[in-house]
């Protein structure tokens, strides 16, 4: 459906990416991660056709994205990571516009995306708050039911409802057979809708991954308040990996053995819990420390 | 071309269109309102030119006179307001058609819609085309109703000599506005694709304008391509068409040509 091969880009300033190639299959949501500046944006221009690469090529829908333009865009919705509309329109305008530049869109599948992200598509573009020109690009990359979505960074400025929303919407579009290629920074939002993901760094793809795997991978810190110090010692003996400790609170580390970590702490009085997750980011960048130092 | 988006490209821009058209066409109307008041002391008016250095009356328009309406306005309108009113707004608009879209980002909407980057610039071009056009076009109707209205019979007025003012104002921007698209479709950046033109073109303007006033600098008029556009030559019938038309339409056509090419081209930064 989508096939990125051997893809290298070199910019001027040195930075760019280095023979990426990965492919997303038909009806997959593909999660693209990786931190600022390691090249996402970059491989999704070149998905787009904005950029030439120096070498390689990617297709979709069978189609060479640069050599091949105006034939592949049919097939493709796409939300830019820094959105900008043309200066002057409403919401609606910028829609109506998109529309007939897409052709084919079914105005009710248009306005139930508009009732279901509830904004007012009435509004200057200027006007817009952040979150709200991104739900008008939401609606613009949906709208006229590509075979293949792509997302960067789909859902930065919306409130936690919306990217409920979102993500409802993105697996309706999946059990239709759409495909989805994203790039995310929320661990929710790739872990309930992805089934696989890239990870990129410094320009280069260091692993393709399931992401049941990646789920076995999140480590989660477990912040402990006991009632006594005393109480805190005792429990320090158990074994388990701990993170830090300040006076009768600890942290403690816990990676897939849930089930350990409370029997442990239940033979004690527990005054709190509170549990803090791994960016998914940082789980990548563990992970890989980690390989690099045991080889 | 790309029909959506030449209706909506036309849509957000027809009233700044309009604002040129109907300024330039309130200009000329002023111009024949003013010009019975000057014909009456055009005597005294043309001892005067003769009294200042030849230059300065040739870089204004001023060597056919005031004797006739067609010189006067020949003379002071397409002569130097007209060409910088067109200059300025070749400058601006092939920016904002071009270099501005890809600069802020919003090409990226127009080139993931099923088009050709091609058809994207060729409807830009367009775009800047018809609004030459318009303008150039109320601004023709604009000198025969002030003729008529301020003058007197249109039977009397060099309908065809006005005319052939037009057109060959409207040449001359065909090839000045393909320089000023050219830059746009070359630049990532708005800001650097606005001085380049301007730099270039009012660069152009006045080396035209420094060629005439002085005899020893008539050689940087021919590095100008304004030189092509000689009203006071044209009104008089003494212009060099063909050489005007093959230069500044051939000129015009290349740089157009470039232009969507070199866009069709390049990696661009959205």
């Amino acid at each position: 459906m989508l096939s990125v091969e051997h893809v290298t880009k070199i910019f001027p300033n040195g930075r760019g990416i280095r023979d990426v190639t990965f492919s997303v299959r038909r009806g997959e949501v593909f999660g693209f991660l990786g931190p600022n500046g390691a090249g996402k944006s970059t491989t999704i221009r070149h998905i787009m056709g904005f950029l030439k690469p120096d070498q390689g090529s990617v297709k979709v829908c069978g189609y060479d994205t640069w050599k091949e333009q105006g034939r592949f865009q049919k097939y493709i919705g796409y939300l830019p990571g820094e959105i900008a509309f043309i200066e002057g329109m409403t919401g609606k305008a910028f829609l109506d516009f998109m529309a007939g530049m897409q052709g084919g869109v079914d105005p009710a599948w248009r306005d139930e995306l508009i009732r279901r992200l509830q904004f007012d598509v009435r509004t200057p573009i200027r006007k817009m708050s952040k979150g709200m020109k991104q739900k008008v690009g939401i609606v613009a990359a949906f709208m006229h039911r590509p075979e293949v979505i792509i997302l960067d960074e789909p859902t930065s400025g919306l409130d936690p409802l919306m990217q409920k929303v979102f993500i409802e919407l993105v697996l309706e579009e999946k059990a239709r057979g759409t495909t989805f290629l994203m790039s995310s920074h929320n661990f929710p939002e790739i872990e309930r809708t992805c089934d696989r993901a890239a990870i990129i760094k410094d320009g280069v793809i260091i692993a393709v991954k399931d992401i049941h795997e990646l789920q076995s991978m999140q480590r989660k810190l477990f912040e402990v308040t006991f009632e006594t110090e005393q109480e805190l010692d005792d429990f320090m003996k158990c074994g388990l990996k701990i993170d830090s400790r300040e006076g009768n609170r600890v942290r403690v580390a816990v990676q897939g053995d849930v089930d350990r970590f409370i029997r442990e702490t239940a033979r004690f009085h527990v005054r709190n819990i509170d549990v803090f997750t791994q960016n998914l980011e940082d789980i990548f960048m563990d992970y890989y420390d980690r390989e690099g130092q045991t080889p | 071309m790309n029909m959506p988006l030449y209706r909506q490209m036309l849509a957000i821009n027809l009233k700044m269109f309009m604002n040129y058209a109907f300024g330039s066409a309130f200009y000329i109307l002023l111009m024949f309102w003013i010009y019975p008041g000057i014909a009456k002391n055009s005597s005294s008016l043309n001892s005067l030119i003769d009294g200042m250095p030849e230059g300065l009356g040739k870089a204004f328009g001023l060597e056919n006179g005031f004797g006739s309406v067609g010189a006067f306005i020949s003379g002071e309108y397409y002569g130097l307001l007209y060409l910088l009113i067109l200059s300025i707004f070749c400058i601006l608009v092939s920016t904002q058609l071009i270099a501005k879209l890809v600069d802020q980002g919003s090409m990226a909407y127009l080139l993931s819609a099923p088009t050709t980057r091609t058809k994207v610039a060729l409807t830009q071009a367009a775009v800047l085309l018809s609004g030459l056009v318009l303008i150039c076009a109320v601004t023709t109707l604009a000198g025969f109703a002030g003729y008529a209205w301020f003058i007197g019979d249109l039977g009397d007025f060099d309908g065809t000599g006005f005319v052939l003012l037009n057109a060959g104002a409207l040449l001359l921007f065909f090839c000045i506005g393909g320089i000023s698209y050219l830059i746009s479709a070359c630049c990532n950046d708005e800001k650097r694709a606005l001085t380049l033109s301007g730099v270039i073109i009012i660069g152009f303007f006045s080396l035209n304008l420094i060629g005439k006033i002085s005899g020893e600098l008539s050689w940087m008029r021919h590095i100008s391509v304004f030189s092509l556009f000689d009203p006071g030559e044209i009104v008089g019938k003494t212009a060099d068409w063909p050489v005007s038309i093959a230069v500044l339409a051939g000129l015009g056509a290349v740089a157009f040509a470039a232009g969507m090419i070199i866009f069709r081209k390049r990696s661009l930064p959205l």
